[in-house]
């Protein structure tokens, strides 16, 4: 195995990895957290598959924009969700 | 060449050493400090495969990626600090 593929297995684990911890924390602050950490592989990936443009695009929507409206959006309503 | 690329193997092995404390800690300081570890070393991963690709115009992606990420950083801070 090229130390390259390797390199990508390991950005694709840790994609996997915060995944599921956004579907997983019942904490809303915290999956937006977890959702800043997937985006910023997200990005890593893009760049690492040569695609420079989309690396940016990807950074400055998911890294920047989206966790300042998600945080917004959790002062304006409640940070835990209700258990059923 | 293959010498950078195992640099930043061992920067994405660093990046999930940080998401194990995204996954466990305990409040949600832990958890922004966490991320901003893994903003940095995406940020030097780029910067370093910017080498490996031998393409000038990817430190730029870096240096807006690192402008840019640092403005969810920016916002969740305020939000624990209770002004925003």
């Amino acid at each position: 195995m090229t130390p390259f593929l390797l390199l990508q297995a390991l950005v694709l684990l840790g994609l996997i990895v915060t995944a599921v911890l956004i579907i997983s924390f019942k904490d809303l602050l915290a999956a937006a957290i977890a959702f800043a950490a997937f985006s910023l592989l997200l990005s890593l990936e893009f760049y690492l598959l040569q695609a420079p443009d989309v690396a940016i695009a990807e950074a400055g929507i998911g890294a920047g924009l989206t966790t300042a409206i998600f945080i917004i959006a959790i002062r304006g309503t409640q940070r835990h969700e209700e258990k059923n | 060449m293959t010498r950078w690329i195992f640099t930043v193997l061992v920067m994405v092995a660093l990046m999930l050493l940080a998401m194990v404390r995204l996954l466990k800690g305990p409040t949600s300081a832990d958890r922004v400090v966490a991320l901003d570890a893994i903003n940095t070393l995406v940020v030097a991963a780029m910067i370093v495969l910017a080498v490996v690709f031998r393409q000038f115009i990817f430190v730029d992606v870096a240096i807006i990626y690192a402008l840019l990420a640092f403005v969810g950083t920016l916002y969740i801070a305020k939000y624990l600090g209770g002004e925003l």
